[in-house]
């Protein structure tokens, strides 16, 4: 239970950095449940404290802002249309809604053929002036335990993890960034995964 | 790797995103039928989501906001229905369609099941969801009678559904085929004005009017739209 709690007040942290400008701004969840009530100012005030966040997300798998447009606005009238059914006890607003923004990215990306690095210069400068996003929040409990159980991953184990999860690079992607197979890489990630579940879920049980 | 972990392997897969798209497009359905894979989908989300953290946010453009909400209204209805892809689901739809109102088949003149009608009549189904068709139009092309049943769709209070055909011969401008009534019943509608072959290739729309119907003469609240598929091929 302790754990528990402590995760919550992590993810109420999280959220005042997400919209510091906005100390007594409604709580994600609390605007969920408007929505799901087809309260459209609710859904105004969701779309302006989160879009730049999944936008963000989006951005960085698809590397063009023409589809990502286009994402972003399939993503918001999917959260609007099935806000009914978000499910408080299974996580916070914004995993439910960066689970939505991810996979509809993914769907996209893999549905196409990978895009060049080149058709995106201005991506690769972001990745490069980027601090190292470990170090960014790494206050928060849920992401230093993750920390640690991808550092006790192999080093290339470990950006092999963040680069699927960030950038959503293919195995073949992956692979040729790592001079491997992609049958390596799927056992990588087979492994990686493995171990990874056993690290973080070994405190909770 | 026991069963648990195979799981765990294209579940975690699933949500690093590095699924091909064939294995990717199969998890898509397999999650929602499984339900130890889609609780092992979440158990990936949560975990690997202070990943997401990392990532620069990038503000979007600022016209994408209106341009979302201007497209809200719609949610409450079904987008287009494209029913050569759903015809199995269709089946499903309207068996349950049949036991939600018994009456519908035999309304629309449909003594068999719907996959087993006689040549020249054409079905779409406007649905509100997966489970619940809210609209079965059939058209029979040898008569062109075109019916439209709801089925679980009332409008809101002050509302009207209006149907529209958009053909070949309008230049594909969606013209008004009239109120839809009474939402226990079968309306009917006469497609005289229309030869076969465009009526097969119009697309078909219902939206929500002002009580009375649209003021201009065009469609002007959320719509839905679908075409017609075979049912006998």
């Amino acid at each position: 239970m302790a754990a528990r709690a402590q995760v919550a007040s992590a993810r109420a942290a999280g959220l005042s950095l997400l919209a510091p400008a906005r100390p007594s701004a409604p709580s994600l969840s609390s605007l969920m449940q408007r929505i799901a009530a087809q309260d459209r100012a609710a859904f105004s005030a969701l779309y302006v404290a989160t879009s730049a966040k999944l936008y963000g997300v989006i951005l960085r798998i698809l590397r063009r802002h023409d589809i990502a447009d286009e994402i972003l606005q399939e993503v918001y009238v999917q959260i609007w249309e099935r806000a009914a059914y978000y499910d408080a006890a299974k996580g916070a607003p914004i995993t439910w809604m960066v689970a939505i923004a991810r996979n509809r990215a993914l769907d996209e990306v893999r549905r196409k053929k990978p895009l060049s690095i080149e058709d995106a210069p201005e991506v690769m400068r972001m990745a490069d002036q980027e601090e190292h996003p470990l170090d960014r929040v790494a206050k928060r409990q849920e992401l230093a335990r993750l920390t640690q159980c991808l550092d006790a991953l192999d080093s290339n184990r470990r950006d092999l993890v963040l680069l699927a999860y960030r950038e959503g690079m293919s195995r073949e992607a992956l692979g040729q960034r790592f001079a491997r197979p992609p049958a390596t890489i799927k056992s990588w990630l087979r492994r990686s995964l493995l171990q990874l579940r056993d690290c973080l879920d070994h405190d909770r049980a | 790797m026991t069963e648990r972990d195979e799981i765990d392997v294209l579940a975690g897969e699933y949500v690093l995103g590095t699924l091909e798209a064939a294995e990717r497009a199969a998890a898509n359905v397999a999650r929602r039928r499984d339900p130890a894979l889609e609780a092992a989908i979440a158990a990936w989300e949560a975990r690997l989501d202070p990943l997401a953290d990392g990532i620069v946010p990038v503000a979007p453009p600022k016209s994408l906001q209106a341009q979302i909400e201007a497209q809200l209204s719609l949610a409450p209805l079904a987008p287009l229905v494209r029913l050569e892809r759903h015809a199995r689901r269709w089946r499903r739809a309207a068996i349950a369609a049949t036991a939600l109102a018994a009456s519908l088949m035999l309304a629309i003149g449909v003594r068999e099941l719907a996959w087993r009608q006689a040549e020249g009549t054409y079905v779409a189904v406007f649905q509100k969801d997966d489970a619940s068709p809210a609209f079965l139009l059939t058209v029979d092309l040898k008569t062109r009678v075109l019916s439209v049943r709801p089925v679980a769709a009332e409008p809101p209070a002050g509302k009207s559904y209006q149907l529209w055909i958009a053909s070949e011969k309008s230049g594909g401008v969606p013209q008004s085929l009239g109120l839809i009534e009474r939402t226990a019943a079968t309306t009917q509608r006469a497609l005289a004005a229309y030869d076969r072959a465009s009526v097969e290739r119009a697309t078909f729309g219902i939206s929500l009017e002002p009580a009375g119907g649209s003021p201009t003469g065009r469609p002007t609240g959320p719509a839905f739209h679908a075409k017609l598929i075979k049912t006998d091929g």
